[in-house]
């Protein structure tokens, strides 16, 4: 994991000091407003590995909710079932959707009435991409 | 041609056109389900004893004189019950758009009556509309319901408090009658249900 982790940063280095690109591009952000009464909202968005290494999110965090987990949902013989996801791989120069019906973010506990969340994804304690998203219904 | 040959290529071309339009008449294959499934004899409900989102106490009468789209779910899902809310309410508002009456009820049945108070229920269904219903009770209660549907569902993931539930994703039509008519499997689309819907509550 340390192995992991160091090469992440050395790329987020070299990126940094040849003015280069993000490692994370994020397209289709959206954050479902909780619902009345409710205390849970879900965060989708795309992820593109905009590098030539391996990306793992490990962690996903949010200002605006006490807690964020990565979830999948799946159909599976009409049954619909969730899983918490430890971790989410991006294979280098891919996409990873979050998407309505499949893996997402389970935003809970909100900790303010802010009309809007940020989103934080992390490879081990590297925070990679950092985005606002505006609620919507 | 005289004028009595003009008379009967007259009457001939009528009896021809009036043929083809009444086999057309006939021949109109009847609309055809797209993904709804009707049951072969509607079954009657089990009985059950539940309280829909203004504490009202209800048994399976309750279903009585609407068509009812009918989902098991929970409030604290974030994606799967409220995309499938939202699908319910965006078909609704279609069906209404195109002239469809009657209009179904949308009712949500809680699998999670633990968290799922009428007073949660009540805010949660109207979100997605204001005619909208939420029904929850007693686990046991549920489960004759849920258990005379063929409905499953689980509780999962270890969490006492932030715990998941699987459940079937299923869409059951009750009809006036307050019976079993038909169901929609996952996943859901709007065009699904505003398709098959008016065919199945017409009785075509």
């Amino acid at each position: 994991m340390k192995h992991r982790a160091s090469r992440l940063i050395l790329l987020l280095v070299l990126g940094a000091c040849s003015g280069d690109r993000a490692p994370l591009i994020a397209t289709d952000v959206a954050v479902s407003k909780p619902k009345p009464g409710m205390r849970v909202a879900a965060g989708y968005i795309t992820l593109s590995n905009n590098t030539t290494e391996t990306i793992t999110i490990t962690r996903v965090t949010s200002p605006e909710f006490k807690s964020v987990e990565m979830h999948e949902s799946i159909l599976e013989d009409g049954i619909s079932r969730m899983y918490p996801l430890d971790e989410v791989t991006i294979p280098a120069g891919q996409n990873v959707a979050f998407e309505p019906g499949g893996k997402h973010l389970m935003l809970m506990n909100p900790t303010s009435d802010a009309d809007s969340a940020t989103l934080e994804f992390y490879a081990d304690n590297v925070l990679l991409l950092s985005v606002n998203a505006t609620f919507a219904d | 041609m005289g004028p009595r040959n003009t008379f009967i290529a007259i009457v001939a071309v009528g009896a021809i056109g009036t043929g083809a339009w009444l086999s057309s008449m006939v021949m109109q294959p009847a609309p055809r389900l797209q993904t709804a499934t009707v049951l072969p004899a509607p079954s009657e409900l089990p009985e059950f004893s539940l309280v829909d989102q203004n504490r009202l106490s209800i048994g399976r009468d309750y279903f009585e004189g609407h068509w009812n789209l009918v989902f098991f779910g929970f409030t604290h899902c974030p994606d799967i019950c409220p995309l499938t809310l939202q699908v319910l309410a965006n078909a609704k508002r279609q069906l209404a758009a195109d002239g469809q009456q009657p209009l179904p009820r949308i009712v949500l049945v809680s699998v999670d009556p633990e968290r799922d108070t009428p007073e949660v229920m009540s805010q949660y269904v109207r979100y997605f509309g204001d005619d909208n219903i939420g029904i929850t009770g007693t686990l046991d209660e549920i489960r004759k319901l849920t258990g005379g549907l063929g409905i499953f569902f689980e509780k999962s993931g270890l969490d006492e408090v932030d715990y998941s539930v699987d459940h079937s994703a299923v869409v059951i039509v009750i009809n006036p009658r307050g019976q079993f008519h038909a169901l929609f499997g996952a996943p859901h689309e709007a065009g699904n249900f505003v398709h098959d819907l008016p065919i199945i509550m017409g009785g075509r």
